[in-house]
């Protein structure tokens, strides 16, 4: 009986699979049917991870297109599909969204999603415009384009800003590794040490979420680091840079990524004024009130979505979108959405520090600039006006 | 000042730490008799409340002992469970029983307090107390010492010297004995348990500006403190103690020396299997 009721419920399922594969294939190119762009979010399984803002923010700029008329004349149907933040269940969405006849993805925010789905993406001829990116495949794929500039490259970008803008010789950059992001993380280091010529004084990859920091900073304080870059999120940050004050390194400057340009880290340090605490900001800085920002936060303050980086790469993403769906002549497919990425001319958003591009290269990291934030009375002050471009760009 | 040194002087602070985590880890298995996993997950629980009350204006010494009272409670609750079902338990369905406890304690503190949510911790000790070896040590770090030391000699005090120690130890090891023999044997039992989530929360409030401060990372404080409690052979107080010193100076010189920094988690088993191999080293084994 049991094993009945189970061959039926497959059945079911696989029908039900075929049907909606059907249908959405039928769908896509009628005039009149909504063009469906699907997104993958981690919106559980990791608290921390806000994905939320970017596809709820997305959603709004894809509500806005469709009350001005859509896409020549085509409303955006948005599908977000929550990962769990489980490999098993990404690549389950991913198949979910297509067989409901998604022609693109775009507003992604997934901490698995690139790394399982990368080459599904590529047989499937799929191209994905990713708010915000964390494994390294994010930056590393023939279909993904993530608007936000990522671990890696933030860090080359800190290291650049540290010793091109402050003008310091000895950096030292301690990093906690992060699921398959050994080799990139080093390779950012190469990468500051060819456009500087300089060398790193120390490059760390031991330090485990639980570790005592003390000891490595006395490392870094016995070895002179003028600068100390630090890729972990706000439960590391915080203790870094109270332990610095109680060794006595007031003059080291910490820079540390966008995952740390938080309102939390802001409260958390604000006593310790005598600290230099920088953050690289993927995007215009999100405290500041500035041009760039205006129609991303009044959107996001309408949807109630309060200002943060992950809502800036949802705004940006589905932007780009927009803008890549616009150019397309004639059906809406898959096909065509990849055919008008390689053909796009660069879209200049604002917000970020290089344009949008895809072409036809093997991978995309279009976002290779960031605004550094500095700590200041317990609030983020930008002190970079322009944004700090990474030199060597090859995405 | 040699780097080595000074890296080792600067993990004694976090040794100080493990030391009197698995202090209170060693009490719960001597007194209850189980080898408790949720003690640093409830420590946190406590904690994190305290966190939460003076983020929301509640004053501090208020905030503490509302926090150590939670910790208390909560610790309670698991010992209630662990008297009224597992008392008579054999002693790996008790550790089992603690480990599926610590799982589901973690899971709703995540849920509670945010799995990276950053805990905003006082830390009124944070001013420097004397400068060793090129490290600044702070007023927290001769704290915990002090208090770690301190708890050794009570302990030890405790239980050989006094009536209720006594008591209690007989409790532990003979639960079903010591209850026909007129000893209160469940309301000791929680009082132990209530002790230990007291304790245990109190040293996670005082220690954690050193460790990263989330929820989830400080309840996997839960290893060096069974590290610790290892050392001491699950027995002796004394042991335990140089157990969590000698710990963290091995996590602070393993963190100087590039080749092994990446194995530092590993760094208890090692010194576990050194502890076990030298204290059975008069063994004799005979092949028959």
């Amino acid at each position: 009986m049991r094993h009945a009721l189970k061959t039926i419920s497959v059945v079911v399922t696989v029908a039900g699979t075929m049907l909606a594969t059907t249908t959405g294939c039928g769908t896509s190119d009628d005039p009149s049917s909504p063009i469906t762009i699907g997104a993958l979010a981690s919106l559980t399984g990791n608290d921390g991870f806000p994905a939320e803002d970017a596809t709820k923010t997305a959603q709004a700029v894809f509500d806005r297109v469709n009350k001005q008329g859509g896409i020549n004349g085509r409303k955006i149907q948005f599908v977000v599909k929550d990962d769990a933040t489980n490999p098993g269940r990404a690549s389950q969405a991913v198949r979910e969204l297509l067989a409901q006849g998604a022609v693109a993805f775009a507003g992604d925010a997934t901490i698995v999603g690139c790394a399982v789905n990368s080459a599904y993406y590529k047989q499937q001829s799929l191209a994905v415009v990713s708010a915000v990116g964390v494994d390294p495949v994010c930056f590393n794929s023939p279909n993904i384009a993530s608007v936000n500039v990522g671990p890696f490259t933030s860090i080359t970008a800190n290291l650049y800003f540290a010793s091109e803008t402050l003008g310091h010789s000895k950096l030292c950059n301690f990093v906690q590794l992060t699921p398959g992001g050994q080799a990139a993380y080093t390779a950012a280091v190469t990468r500051w040490e060819k456009a500087t010529g300089k060398k790193i004084t120390i490059n760390d990859d031991s330090i485990q979420p639980s570790s005592d920091l003390t000891p490595y900073l006395l490392r870094a304080k016995s070895a002179g680091c003028e600068a100390v870059v630090f890729n972990a999120a706000q439960p590391q940050v915080v203790p870094m840079v109270k332990i610095a004050k109680a060794q006595g390194m007031q003059n080291v400057d910490f820079l540390f990524l966008g995952v740390s340009y938080t309102e939390g880290v802001a409260r958390a340090l604000a006593d310790l004024k005598d600290m230099k605490v920088y953050a690289g900001s993927e995007f215009e800085p999100y405290t500041d009130d500035t041009e760039a920002n205006r129609d991303w936060r009044s959107l996001a303050e309408s949807i109630g979505v309060a200002g943060s980086s992950f809502s800036q790469g949802g705004y940006v993403a589905a932007q780009t979108m927009v803008e890549v769906l616009k150019t397309i002549k004639g059906d809406i497919t898959r096909e065509s959405v990849t055919a008008a990425l390689k053909t796009l001319k660069p879209i200049s958003n604002p917000m970020t520090g290089t344009p949008f591009t895809w072409g036809d290269a093997t991978s995309h990291a279009p976002n290779q600039a960031v605004k550094m934030v500095k700590l200041e009375d317990g609030a983020w002050k930008t002190v970079t006006p322009d944004f700090v471009v990474v030199p060597g760009a090859d995405g | 000042m040699p780097l080595l040194l000074s890296t080792t002087i600067a993990g004694l602070a976090a040794g100080a730490a493990y030391a009197l985590l698995g202090l209170s880890n060693l009490l719960t298995y001597r007194l209850a008799g189980v080898a408790n996993f949720t003690q640093t997950a409830v420590g946190a629980f406590g904690a994190f409340t305290m966190v939460a009350l003076n983020d929301a204006g509640v004053p501090l010494p208020v905030a503490v002992v509302t926090g150590v009272l939670v910790g208390a409670a909560l610790h309670t609750a698991v010992g209630g469970i662990m008297v009224a079902w597992f008392a008579e338990g054999r002693q790996v369905v008790k550790a089992a029983v603690t480990i599926m406890l610590f799982a589901a304690i973690v899971a709703f503190g995540n849920r509670v307090f945010g799995a990276s949510t950053v805990g905003r911790f006082p830390d009124p000790f944070a001013g420097i107390a004397f400068h060793l070896g090129g490290v600044n040590i702070t007023w927290t770090a001769v704290i915990t010492t002090v208090l770690a030391v301190g708890a050794t000699v009570g302990c030890v005090l405790f239980l050989g010297r006094t009536r209720l120690g006594l008591k209690l130890r007989a409790l532990s090891e003979r639960p079903t004995t010591a209850a026909l023999s007129a000893i209160p044997a469940g309301g000791l039992a929680l009082g132990v348990w209530a002790v230990g989530g007291a304790v245990t929360t109190l040293t996670i409030i005082l220690v954690a500006p050193l460790f990263p401060t989330d929820y989830m990372s400080l309840s996997y404080l839960i290893t060096q403190a069974f590290a610790a409690a290892l050392i001491g052979g699950f027995r002796s107080f004394p042991l335990t103690l140089a157990g969590g010193f000698a710990l963290g100076a091995l996590g602070g010189l393993a963190s100087s020396l590039t080749v092994v920094a990446q194995y530092r988690p590993a760094i208890p088993l090692i010194v576990i299997l050194v502890v076990l191999l030298w204290s059975q080293r008069r063994a004799r084994w005979e092949i028959t």
